[in-house]
């Protein structure tokens, strides 16, 4: 029981599937399902400790300030973006050309800013420490795995053969997810 | 990587943003429900996007790529600030229904990963037309999407109430975007020859080559 109830509060507080957040990431990751795996894995390494910048900055970012919050959060995730290409460097030397392109992708686009500005939204309302930060930082990375899990089951179909030609491929995954987002809504 | 030689303006229609590129897409699904927010968010959208890739062709290239994304996306964030100043004249209230929507303009896929493939490897003028071009095909299927989608879903246009018979409310959700960008896409792609991107899902697989 445990396991399904996190993975319906996964569904329904999920980014992609509720939010539509991170859905032109999972797109381009989706050629492959390497990609569309690392590509997750990364964003969720991001939302995840970039939640624990953001908690940080929030708790000292007076609110006459609020209109640079953007720009502090971009500057938590370049910082973030470089710690991670670096240590990616030192620890696999050989295949970093492969995989940093992994992180080039995840670092900035909706699914990772969205996560932080939620999060933080949420945070004004709930009071919320940075354990739980960070937690729903995590949850949001492990959203975007499970959404980049249905997605990649369908894959094969929305690409087979049998869809017509102009919906073939990206048409049809887009009614896909609003299939299973409508679902999701229902479970709300 | 992206032919050069490629028209700039093929971003308008034929190498549409949203239809071809599968770029900004969760602004049209869940802002683009009604006129009055995307006009609110087409005004930001071309004001911090064409900023900031104009600002951003100015980064010298011998800065490591990595940095350069940093760059990019700090100048959108500066552009951020005085669009949304201006927005709140313009668009009072509109904005706090687009919410986060708004601020994550700055981070678009457009101004980060996709500017170096798309416009800088242009030279300045046909870089510009070509940034042009992007946001017009971007403010174009915004438009189209949330005037059906307000009519359908609302039964009004530009919130005034118009005499429609039947509503589908699903559409102002963002499933009903999904759905209805789903057929927008394949209609599109069925009218447009070329439309279709080159390799489809990873169609801009191209920040996948850095």
């Amino acid at each position: 029981m445990f396991i399904i109830s996190e993975i319906v509060a996964l569904l329904t507080t999920n980014l992609i599937l509720t939010q539509a957040l991170g859905t032109s990431t999972l797109f381009i990751a989706a050629g492959s399902r390497k990609n569309l795996l690392w590509t997750a894995v990364s964003i969720s390494v991001f939302t995840t400790i970039g939640s624990f910048g953001a908690c940080l900055l929030d708790s000292m970012l007076p609110d006459s300030l609020y209109d640079l919050k953007m720009l502090f959060y971009v500057l938590i995730i370049g910082m973030l973006y470089i710690i991670s290409l670096t240590v990616l460097y030192f620890a696999d030397r050989k295949d970093f050309g492969t995989t940093r392109k992994y992180i080039h992708v995840s670092a900035f686009n909706c699914a990772v800013m969205g996560t932080l500005f939620t999060i933080s939204e949420n945070a004004e309302a709930a009071n919320l420490t940075m354990l739980d930060y960070i937690c729903a930082g995590a949850e949001a990375g492990a959203g975007f795995i499970l959404a980049a899990f249905v997605f990649t089951a369908a894959f094969k179909s929305l690409n087979s053969e049998n869809v017509p030609s102009s919906f073939r491929g990206f048409p049809a995954a887009l009614i896909y997810l609003g299939i299973i987002s409508m679902a999701i809504y229902a479970l709300m | 990587m992206m032919n050069n030689k490629m028209p700039a303006t093929n971003g308008f229609i034929r190498k549409n943003a949203v239809l071809s590129g599968l770029m900004v897409i969760s602004p049209v699904i869940v802002c683009g429900n009604t006129v009055m927010n995307a006009l609110a968010f087409i005004y930001a959208f071309s004001a911090i996007t064409f900023l900031s890739v104009a600002a951003g062709s100015f980064v010298p290239k011998k800065i490591p790529y990595g940095l350069r994304i940093i760059i990019y996306a700090v100048l959108g964030s500066l552009a951020y600030i005085p669009v949304k100043e201006a927005a709140e004249m313009f668009f009072p209230g509109v904005i706090e229904r687009i919410g986060i929507y708004f601020m994550l303009i700055a981070v678009n896929s457009l101004i980060t990963v996709q500017s170096e493939v798309k416009f800088y490897k242009y030279k300045k003028g046909k870089m510009l037309v070509s940034v042009m071009s992007h946001i017009l095909g971007f403010d174009l299927v915004m438009l189209v999407v949330s005037a059906i989608r307000e009519l359908l879903a609302y039964g009004t246009f530009c919130g005034r109430i118009v005499d429609a018979e039947v509503l589908i409310s699903g559409l102002g959700m963002p499933f009903g975007g999904f759905i209805f960008l789903g057929l927008i896409c394949g209609i599109y792609r069925w009218i447009v020859p070329g439309g279709k991107a080159d390799e489809d899902f990873g169609g801009d697989r191209d920040v996948y080559n850095f």
